[in-house]
């Protein structure tokens, strides 16, 4: 399967328990296991976040992975390229911590290590299959899937409410 | 069309003229592209050039291409080559050794250089410099060896990020600010107040509400500094940063419309057909007010370069225009954002400021107060790019007001 896999968010979904945070913070902990990632000192940085918006809507956000990513152009080092998965990453090596990014990136999903004055965003977990935030959403607010797929299955979802609804 | 001719000749090596060239390649993958440099070494990262002040990075690991976006191959750079004029109805360019080349589409992306207030005697001193190039670095950190106290003249992002690279080589830096305050040109001085404290911190020496007579020189350079207060500071080193020309000398006679820089409609094209220009060298429009202007940012240059390599490549791309003011950085220890109409002492805009023990951030709407048209962080700069694109889309602010003014806006009040 050539397509590459994105992660969808279905904000009618999402409860705001926020364990897609804290699997992504464990995730990219030295010790990968949830106790280890609590003791760590600096702690770890999740790269997924949900947002709240009155009165009582919860939004999980995290990097689109953007074709045209305006972040990957403002870089004035050359510290952001996209892999040959597709996925838009920062060498901190090259980093230097002058924020252009955060100031473009109209998600605002780019965060700042200020221990390392470095930006660090979601990496897609590369080594994982299944990205660990989307893993952890017990609520299936999170999918990880192709394009056609995913909206092959939203169409389905939908002719079926449809038809069911036209039966009544 | 001969074999020493080329379909799209980009004047300028560096942020414009290389991600136009990078553009092109994306969408034309035949087309001989060359680019014609008057620097001597391959196109680099310029805002990285403090680093070689400092000792942090060699100039080799500054190279641009290969690195983030800049992947495109078969770009030919020509090096250590100054254009000396351009005709337009023969689509030629003259270099400056006598060489002729053809081209079908051109661009001018030859940017900008140091401006040298006239009133300022004696700049020709060997240990006076104008950072501009990666030459100049060099010659900069070479200089530093007989240096114990550095003088920069000018308190602009340029001259602090340079008095951080001279701070870090243990030098005593004095910074020498005509304007009531440093960053005065992307921000207020009130807004500027953490920063000043930061710079302080720092080790810097700041002198506000002075300028630069004359710059006093002997056998081994330059000895000190008078200043219009009468003062003198002794010193072995001068730096002047007082913004910046767009070079388009050889422009003159060319038939290219100028305007203190090249003139350009909206999809990036000059006056002439198959000319284009982009970068500091330009004058776009700033997308608010639709006002004609220039600026002198990288990421600027790069936005309106890939525009222009776009349309030369026939994918016809309207230029969004620019900010004058877009800027982010780290000085010291203070992160700061400032974007869009930041000035606004005598103006109907509505203005909300929040200031705490360490952060500060300013607000401005526009008189209605029903679009956003400015903002500045200082300390705290989480999620500037969605203020940065309420600004420069225009939405209406009506239904996240107090978020903006709260500085707690998220993607999730767009998505209503």
């Amino acid at each position: 399967m050539s397509q590459p896999k994105e992660i969808f968010v279905k904000t009618d979904r999402c409860m705001g328990c926020r364990s897609c945070i804290i699997a992504c913070a464990v995730a990219h902990s030295e010790s990968k296991t949830l106790f280890g990632a609590v003791a760590q000192s600096p702690g770890p940085k999740n790269r997924v976040y949900v947002e709240w918006v009155a009165p009582d809507k919860k939004v999980p956000i995290v990097c689109r992975q953007c074709e045209d990513a305006p972040c990957m152009y403002a870089c004035i080092s050359g510290a952001i390229s996209r892999n040959e998965k597709g996925i838009v990453v920062t060498d901190p090596d090259k980093c230097i911590g002058c924020w252009t990014c955060v100031m473009v990136c109209p998600y605002g999903v780019i965060g700042r290590n200020l221990e390392t004055r470095k930006a660090y965003r979601c990496d897609r977990c590369p080594d994982r299959d299944i990205p660990a935030c989307v893993s952890a959403c017990p609520t299936g607010a999170l999918v990880y899937d192709t394009v056609p797929a995913y909206s092959g299955a939203v169409r389905k979802q939908v002719s079926q409410a449809l038809s069911k609804a036209e039966g009544e | 069309m001969t074999a020493d001719d080329s379909q799209y000749m980009i004047v300028g090596g560096c942020a414009a003229g290389m991600a136009a060239a990078h553009a092109i390649r994306e969408h034309d993958r035949q087309g001989t592209v060359t680019v014609i440099s008057e620097e001597p070494c391959a196109p680099y990262f310029r805002p990285l050039i403090p680093f070689v002040i400092s000792g942090k990075n060699q100039w080799e690991q500054m190279a641009l291409e290969g690195c983030g976006p800049y992947t495109g191959s078969n770009i030919f750079v020509r090096t250590h080559s100054r254009v000396a004029s351009v005709n337009p109805a023969a689509r030629s360019v003259f270099l400056q050794d006598g060489t002729c080349l053809g081209y079908q589409k051109i661009l001018f992306a030859t940017g900008s250089r140091p401006h040298m207030p006239p009133d300022i005697k004696g700049v020709d001193a060997s240990g006076v410099f104008a950072l501009r190039t990666l030459a100049h670095a060099k010659a900069m950190a070479q200089r530093v060896e007989q240096t114990r106290h550095a003088v920069m003249l000018g308190g602009g992002l340029l001259n602090l990020k340079t008095a951080f690279a001279l701070l870090e080589r243990h030098l005593k830096v004095t910074l020498v600010v005509y304007s009531p305050e440093v960053l005065s040109q992307l921000m207020a001085p009130e807004d500027a107040l953490l920063i000043r404290k930061a710079l302080e911190n720092a080790g810097l020496t700041i002198k506000t509400g002075v300028s630069a007579t004359g710059i006093l020189s002997d056998s081994t350079g330059v000895t000190g500094v008078t200043l219009d207060d009468g003062s003198h500071l002794a010193c072995q080193m001068v730096c002047i940063g007082k913004g910046v020309r767009p070079n388009v000398d050889y422009l003159e006679n060319s038939g290219i419309a100028l305007e203190n820089g090249i003139v350009t409609d909206r999809y990036t094209a000059c006056n002439l057909p198959d000319t284009f220009a982009a970068g500091d060298v330009a004058i776009t429009h700033e997308p608010i007010s639709g006002a004609p202007i220039s600026t002198a940012l990288w990421t600027n240059a790069v936005e309106m370069g890939r525009c222009a390599g776009q349309n030369m490549a026939g994918i016809k791309t309207a230029y969004t225009g620019t900010f004058g003011i877009l800027n982010a950085t780290q000085v010291a220890d203070e992160p700061f954002v400032s974007m869009g109409v930041v000035h606004t002492e005598n103006s109907d805009c509505q203005v909300f400021r929040q200031a705490t023990k360490t952060t500060y951030r300013k607000m401005v709407f526009d008189a209605d107060g029903t679009r956003l048209i400015g903002a500045v962080f200082v300390g705290d700069i989480t999620n500037a790019g969605l203020y940065r694109y309420v600004i420069r889309e225009r939405l209406p602010v009506s239904g996240f007001k107090q978020q903006i003014i709260d500085h707690t806006l998220n993607y999730g009040y767009f998505m209503r």
